[in-house]
């Protein structure tokens, strides 16, 4: 499981390594009880600074999608994230927002927007 | 103990007419890599220079890890670990003289650091210090203050001459060996892809003043470009709209907080919003810093547009 950050797109490097391992757990990449790198070995092998690694851990823990075990290592959580639904979709919405920008700004229909969002659910191997 | 690592006060220097440093407030956390960003001649150098008790403030005050500068200088300095940008060590000796001979002064040097510097940065260690490549004399002060194991690690302009590879290894020894480990490093540079990486900190200095000291992500969280068209679209700057430049129909906007109100605010004008994107670090730097007029109508070489007083 490789991540990649990139200081240049602005966006940030917390919020990078959030939506990539939550991506990878979706995906299904990353199962129930694998182990994730150490705070200093993932900001290491990135590059970047451990606060900001360790940011991540603690958003993804207060999440329910990771648990860290006292001196014992990280571990993608045995349970699916126990959020309330509206947490979820309140969660979701920007990034709802921001695909009917862009689909609007390239004129495509509605239709077209909402037919690629299930592809893209297709192609993640349709858990829903 | 103070949270603050490096704290100073209205730091003044000025030489005759030149105001090097100019009433600068610097708040540097324990524990953060601090990324120190300027242009040339913007004053990184005189700052760190001033905190090391080479060059005496015309004003103001700063402290070091709790302790007063310059009264305190011999203290501060026995736990702070400096390379300065001139990358100047005895011409005579080898690496190995210069290691031999710095190791005594210091009660927290490293053996085992310099050894890892030496194998990562592959320094040459049997040749004289004058005989070595402006790359290799880099690498050299780089070790001698990476081997100090001090509390504090400045380093000023770290990174030039580096080749991309050694440039690459130096910031993963930075954080294994210092990032998130309770110790404080301060590095100055006007290249920002690196800083941009390993820094959770940045400030940044121009004529000699403070422009902007914030935690990176919270950067790349508060600015955002808005290209907004429409027909008449403000291009007042005020605090919060940091630029407007518009072309034709279409207008750029750079703003700091609440982007999503100013989204509300355009398309109640009738504008349509065509896309909200983050700035990096690079392009934020020269928002901040650069001299351009920051609200302009048209494309290059066009006049700029009567402005409106913005209140």
């Amino acid at each position: 499981m490789q991540l990649h950050v990139s200081p240049a797109t602005g966006i940030p490097l917390y919020l990078q390594i959030e939506s990539q391992l939550k991506h990878a757990i979706a995906a299904g990449a990353l199962k129930q009880g694998d182990t994730l790198l150490s705070v200093r070995k993932l900001a290491a092998d990135l590059r970047i600074n451990p606060n900001t690694v360790a940011r991540a851990y603690q958003n993804l823990e207060r999440d329910g999608v990771i648990r860290t075990v006292p001196g014992g290592g990280t571990y993608v959580a045995d349970n699916v994230p126990g959020l309330l639904k509206s947490e979820k979709l309140k969660q979701l919405k920007p990034f709802a927002l921001q695909v009917a920008v862009e689909g609007t700004h390239l004129r495509l229909t509605r239709d077209e927007i909402v037919k690629q969002v299930q592809a893209a659910l297709d192609e993640l191997g349709g858990r829903s | 103990m103070s949270e603050f690592a490096i704290l100073t006060d209205g730091l003044m220097k000025h030489y005759s007419e030149t105001r090097a440093v100019d009433g600068l407030d610097l708040r540097v956390p324990r524990g953060s890599v601090y990324g120190f960003l300027g242009r040339n001649g913007a004053g990184k150098t005189t700052t760190i220079r001033t905190l090391m008790g080479l060059v005496r403030p015309t004003g103001g005050s700063a402290c070091v890890l709790d302790m007063r500068v310059p009264d305190e200088q011999i203290a501060i300095l026995y736990r702070t670990a400096y390379a300065s940008e001139k990358k100047n060590l005895f011409p005579s000796m080898t690496g190995e003289h210069l290691v031999r001979f710095n190791r005594p002064f210091y009660r927290t040097w490293s053996d085992a650091l310099a050894a890892k510097c030496v194998r990562r940065l592959e320094i040459p260690m049997d040749q004289q210090f004058k005989k070595l490549s402006l790359g290799n004399r880099t690498k050299l002060c780089l070790l001698m203050a990476l081997a100090q194991g001090a509390e504090l690690l400045i380093l000023d302009e770290p990174t030039s001459g580096l080749d991309p590879v050694i440039m690459d290894e130096l910031l993963k020894l930075l954080i294994e060996d210092y990032a998130g480990d309770g110790r404080t490093v301060f590095l100055s540079s006007h290249s920002l892809g690196e800083v941009e990486r390993v820094a959770d900190w940045v400030g940044i200095i121009d004529h000699g003043k403070l422009l902007l000291e914030s935690r990176l992500d919270d950067i790349r969280t508060e600015y955002r470009r808005i290209n907004a068209s429409g027909n008449a679209l403000p291009v007042n700057v005020n605090p919060q709209i940091l630029s407007a430049v518009r072309s034709g129909s279409f207008c750029e906007y750079v703003v700091k907080n609440g982007a999503d109100h100013f989204v509300v605010e355009l398309r109640s004008q009738g504008a349509t919003i065509l896309n909200v994107s983050p700035l990096n670090l690079g392009e934020v730097f020269l928002q901040l810093v650069r001299k351009e007029e920051p609200c302009t109508s048209g494309n290059a070489g066009a006049t700029p547009v009567a402005l409106s007083p913005s209140t």
